[in-house]
């Protein structure tokens, strides 16, 4: 919370009628303004004197973020979320609705805040040294199979596509602007979720855009940006709850505060799928040919 | 042959036990991994059912450092059940009575339990430079059920994703740019350069497309089963590939034309599309053109029939479409209908498929083959309709 004096017009301050120069100093000038309305005892002054005031405090306000707005808080948390490079050891663990279980291992890498980011399996053997690239925010989307070394290249459709029968589709783990671009937000308020003080907002799809749901709602943690809670509305039916991504044990890892752990429920599937990070820095200097088609197979 | 194989068991034993013994340092741990795979065919043909069955192990080796890796791969292939078949009892009436009476048994195949050195290859790299050396998988274009600029490979269309064996070459892939690559082959499988394989690619990213030039010169090998002759023949390949999306629709293609030394020169070419709706179902369709194949049945030989079989040609007839319907019934479990359609002779093959991964390093498949062509024709009933049920645990 910065406080910014406001520095007032030469215009206003003639308007008072006062003798020093206290356009470098507000609130002395406040004062010496103060000072002469109530000396005048004029009526029409001190209506004056109560109107500036309150576009004072008015202004203060807005300059101290007490009406941050919507599309600050969705910037702030989607930088929040996608720091400039990171390089991770991630487990994917889905349940299926008969409650199986399947878990994956993959090293993750991303770069230039998320729109560059490269996943390479470790485990299971079924899929060890399997790769996936996805550019330009997963707009381009590439898939190594070392069995047979071959590289295939997705089209959009598959954005919207479960990784590896997960509840996480390839733009969930790949688009690191969604919010930002695809959606509009508004901002409904406070309201506690997770046991802390989030905003909570709501995201609506933009006409033209690639919104795979109609709308979100999302909780912010107000304290640091993290989102804790984001509800997805299904594309087509705006009333229909089709996920919910919950984020927990929030820890700062090189500055940055981080969800360790998010577990997304598919409640139409009545499925989940968790991630948790095993290893994570976001201090790398990642180069930009491990992201290509060399990359991937290296 | 038995020399060949036994040096081959001694090279990968020594390769085994230098990684697995020798102390060293600088090197990386060997990672050991791979599969056991069972499968069971069953097969109706003729009137007559044949079960045919075999337990592949494959065993992988991996280590690497920063900027050297090691990798290789042995299989064992263990037979059982009917293990020798005749190709000509799968040919066509009319074409087996072109063959005499005392060339029949000539065309006899028996499947040998076989252990075999599939890849290996040492990979030397850094940021832009890649260089290979030794068996390796070699993948070209972008088609799914057959791939027109790749002449390393022969696809079974009822299994396009099977893996492949290695190839043997030396591998070099430069990295110009960051979508933009060049990578140039050499293999020397025969006993001179002239003769070896020479290939060069261009692969240039522009927006949301993939393009590929290929230039490939080698050795192509032709039968004559009439003389029982081969011919060999110098074989220059230009090739092109695209893969990208137009209206939220996949497309790639790729086509190749070959300049043939003595035969007369061809075209093959395949355009594809592909769609994922929302429920999950996945749409993919592709037409394949090959310029060597015949128009109408009737034209069919004993020459196209087995230079198919023995993997010389691609396809009998000249036109065919490919469709792959794929729907995840559950986040284990997907179901596949693949089929293919001889345009040139209208007939057609159906591959229903059940995939279900049952446990954590387990998967199951189920795959079914029938075939609806008349005598004759490509995918004719004589082929014999069956059930693969494989079975493929990781370790």
């Amino acid at each position: 919370m910065i406080f910014k004096p406001i520095m007032l017009p030469e215009e206003f301050v003639r308007l008072g009628g006062l003798g020093e120069d206290l356009t470098a100093r507000p609130f002395n000038y406040l004062t010496a303004f103060v000072r002469k309305l109530y000396g005048g005892g004029n009526m029409m002054r001190k209506v004056l004197f109560v109107f500036i005031l309150i576009i004072f405090f008015g202004l203060v306000a807005e300059e101290t973020g007490e009406t941050i707005t919507a599309e600050e808080i969705i910037k702030t948390m989607t930088e929040t979320l996608n720091p400039e490079q990171s390089e991770a050891v991630m487990e994917m663990t889905i349940t299926t609705s008969g409650d199986q279980e399947r878990t994956f291992v993959y090293k993750a890498y991303s770069k230039n805040g998320g729109e560059k980011s490269l996943m390479k399996y470790l485990e299971p053997g079924r899929v060890k040294n399997q790769s996936i690239l996805m550019l330009n925010n997963a707009d381009d989307i590439w898939m190594y199979f070392p069995g047979t070394n071959r590289v295939r290249k997705l089209a959009t459709h598959a954005k919207k596509q479960k990784v590896q029968g997960s509840d996480f589709s390839y733009e969930d783990l790949g688009s690191s602007n969604e919010f930002e671009d695809d959606y509009k937000s508004v901002l409904l308020g406070e309201e506690e979720k997770e046991g802390q003080l989030c905003y909570k907002l709501k995201l609506t799809g933009k006409e033209n855009s690639n919104a795979g749901y109609s709308r979100l709602f999302v909780w912010v943690e107000k304290e640091n940006y993290v989102p804790l809670v984001i509800d997805y509305y299904h594309e087509k039916d705006p009333e229909l709850l089709e996920k919910e991504l919950v984020l927990t044990e929030v820890k700062t890892i090189d500055g940055i505060p981080t969800p360790m752990k998010m577990v997304m429920y598919n409640k139409l599937d009545n499925t989940k799928t968790s991630m948790s990070f095993r290893e994570l820095t976001y201090d790398v200097n990642l180069p930009d040919n491990l992201f290509t088609e060399m990359g991937m197979k290296k | 042959m038995r020399s060949a194989a036994s040096f081959l068991n001694l090279v990968v034993s020594v390769i085994v036990l230098n990684l697995l013994v020798t102390p060293n340092a600088n090197a990386e741990k060997v990672d050991i991994f791979g599969y056991f795979e069972p499968q069971f065919i069953f097969l109706y043909q003729n009137g007559n059912s044949y079960q045919m069955n075999s337990d592949k192990l494959r065993i992988d080796l991996q280590s690497s450092t920063s900027n050297v890796e090691f990798g290789a791969d042995v299989i064992y292939n263990l037979y059982f059940g009917k293990k020798s078949w005749n190709i000509l009892d799968f040919l066509p009436s009319e074409i087996v009575g072109e063959v005499p009476s005392e060339m029949r048994s000539y065309f006899r195949y028996t499947f040998n339990d076989t252990l075999y050195l599939d890849n290996a290859y040492v990979r030397i790299s850094n940021s832009r430079i890649a260089c290979i050396f030794g068996k390796q998988q070699i993948s070209l274009g972008t088609g799914y059920f057959s791939n027109p600029v790749d002449v390393f490979n022969l696809k079974d269309a009822m299994d396009p994703t099977y893996e492949q064996t290695g190839h043997n070459s030396v591998r070099l892939d430069v990295m110009l740019l960051n979508r933009t690559s060049v990578m140039f082959l050499y293999s020397p499988i025969e006993s001179d350069w002239n003769n070896s394989g020479k290939l060069f690619r261009l692969k240039v990213g522009l927006g949301h497309f993939d393009f590929v030039l290929t230039g490939y010169e080698f050795r192509d090998k032709s039968t004559d089963f009439y003389s029982v002759s081969v011919t060999n023949e110098r074989r220059r390949l230009t090739g092109c590939e695209f893969v990208g999306e137009i209206f939220g629709l996949g497309v790639w293609g790729e086509g190749a034309y070959n300049l043939m030394e003595i035969s007369d020169d061809f075209y093959e070419f395949l355009i594809g599309s592909d769609y994922t709706f929302e429920s999950g179902l996945y749409v993919l369709l592709e037409y394949h053109r090959n310029e060597k194949g015949k128009t109408s049945y009737e034209d069919y030989n004993i020459n196209d029939w087995l230079r198919f079989y023995m993997g010389e040609s691609k396809t009998i007839a000249q036109d065919q479409m490919y469709a792959l319907i794929s729907y995840p019934i559950t986040d284990l479990i997907n179901l596949q209908l693949m089929s293919i359609f001889s345009v040139s002779d209208g007939s057609a093959a159906f591959v229903p498929v059940i995939d279900y991964n049952i446990f954590e390093n387990v998967d199951i498949n189920i795959m079914g083959n029938i075939y609806a062509g008349s005598e004759g024709k490509t995918y004719n009933s004589k082929l014999g309709n069956g059930v693969v049920i494989r079975a493929r645990a990781y370790f």
